[in-house]
């Protein structure tokens, strides 16, 4: 009897657990699927809320604004980089470029002139041949505003020793007649030679001495020495420290120092403009 | 020849009968001739606008006035190419777009390989107009300045005409692919040939 009432007893606690167990069950699975309702109706309004937000921003153009405004951004850093860039570059190209002593250098025109035009050239190249009289005319017609340097830049490559050597003979003629002879020298040179290394400089060299009234063996003995082909070099790697990389290179001074760098045999125009705009800086 | 010369004068015909692709070969000519003659001094065109307080007709008038080194600053057979290239240029890149937009991609892309290839050539070309390279000059520093042009014989024009050749013959085959556009020919029927 006692065993039957445990027994019943027993079949009772295993019913009841099943019946926890299966509740349980039930109570896991409901609260589940309550929670992913709750998700799938979170993830819903989160979606509508973002829909509406976008909408609202594209309706209102406050996207198109914010996109605008972030281009414009950019635009302006990359302009701003880029004129720093720049002016970084003409920094470095006035603190390289050795400054003008009239000792040193060949001046024409006006020495105190406000306004420098230093030119880097090469006697057998042809744009500098024809680059010579425009810098003349710009010089004279400047009523004093304007200075012209003139400075070596033999291109070796292109015009192998003759560029070099005229170079050294305009030195010689400097040496032996003074700035005025120097001049005189490189004005005679230009119209005389055909350019493009076709120059036949042992005729050329003593008929412009001559011509400008030097002393022919000395002005000889001057070339022969090659006193100054250091100086002709000092001048070539300073054009290429200062950005040249053909000729002619000019790099035009205003007075306050600012440098505007002029690439070839530029016309008239623009070279008297530019001179004009060196004037206007302060 | 003859019929490239043909295919040309057709696919000419064909594209530029539209304006607006006569605006875009006219405006991209302009665009690759002022930056040909601007090339060597945008260094100077920069500073100028970036920097300068002078008033903005003085900026303009000297850029423009920069154009006028076409005659000073190029010999007469580096201006020939120059203005051969940007013409080149502007027309090729005009019949490009319009095989684009015909869908011919296939063909436009061979195109734009050879044309991008004169394209490149001009460039350096460019650099060569006055005495020394611009372009090589700054690429190839160990050779000094002119250095790489001394061992060519036209000093660096041969990168232009190089130029003009690559760009003609992109023309030539971009005209062959309008004039005779590649496609499957319907195969005759005996239908077709009895009326």
């Amino acid at each position: 009897m006692i065993s039957l009432t445990t027994g019943v007893k027993f079949m009772s606690i295993m019913g009841l657990s099943r019946a926890v167990a299966a509740g349980l069950a039930l109570f896991v699975a409901a609260a589940n699927a309550q929670a992913a309702e709750r998700n799938a109706a979170g993830a819903a309004l989160v979606d509508r809320v973002r829909e509406a937000v976008i909408k609202e921003l594209r309706e209102s153009g406050a996207i198109d604004r914010a996109v605008d405004a972030g281009v414009d951004r950019y635009v302006e850093r990359q302009r701003a980089e880029a004129a720093q860039r720049e002016r970084r570059q003409a920094d470095a190209r006035a603190a390289v470029m050795r400054p003008v002593t009239k000792g040193r250098d060949h001046v024409r025109g006006n020495p105190t002139a406000p306004v420098t035009l230093i030119e880097y050239s090469d006697f057998e190249c042809p744009f500098c041949k024809s680059f010579h009289p425009t810098v003349k005319k710009v010089v004279e017609e400047s009523n004093g505003q304007v200075k012209w340097v003139y400075r070596h830049y033999p291109l070796d490559e292109i015009h192998p020793v003759k560029a070099r050597k005229e170079a050294a003979a305009s030195e010689c003629a400097a040496e032996l007649g003074g700035n005025d002879a120097f001049w005189k020298f490189a004005d005679r040179f230009f119209e005389l030679t055909p350019s493009n290394n076709k120059t036949d400089v042992d005729t050329v060299l003593p008929q412009i001495a001559r011509e400008i009234g030097l002393d022919e063996a000395r002005f000889a003995s001057c070339l022969a020495s090659g006193r100054h082909d250091r100086r002709v070099q000092e001048d070539y790697e300073n054009a290429t420290a200062t950005g040249g990389r053909g000729t002619p290179w000019s790099i035009i001074v205003s007075k306050s120092g600012k440098t505007y760098p002029l690439s070839g045999a530029q016309p008239y125009a623009a070279v008297k403009q530019l001179v004009e705009l060196a004037l206007q800086e302060k | 020849m003859k019929r490239h010369l043909n295919n040309l004068q057709a696919a000419v015909r064909q594209v530029f009968v539209h304006p607006s692709y006569i605006a875009l070969a006219g405006v991209l000519a302009i665009l690759a001739f002022l930056l040909a003659v601007w090339f060597p001094n945008l260094g100077l065109i920069g500073d100028v606008f970036s920097d300068s307080n002078a008033p903005l007709t003085a900026k303009l008038g000297i850029a423009l006035s920069l154009l006028g080194g076409i005659s000073t600053n190029f010999s007469l057979l580096s201006a020939g190419y120059t203005i051969a290239v940007a013409v080149l240029f502007g027309i090729t890149t005009a019949m490009i777009v319009y095989l684009l937009k015909q869908r011919q991609v296939a063909a436009a892309g061979q195109n734009i390989a050879i044309g991008s290839g004169g394209v490149a050539s001009g460039v350096l070309g460019i650099g060569c107009a006055a005495c020394g390279s611009l372009i090589l000059g700054a690429g190839l520093p160990f050779l000094g300045p002119a250095g790489a042009l001394a061992a060519l014989p036209l000093n660096g024009a041969e990168f232009g005409i190089l130029s003009v050749a690559l760009l003609f013959v992109s023309l030539l085959l971009i005209s062959k692919n309008i004039a005779e556009p590649i496609g499957c020919a319907l195969a005759r029927t005996r239908n077709a040939q009895q009326p």
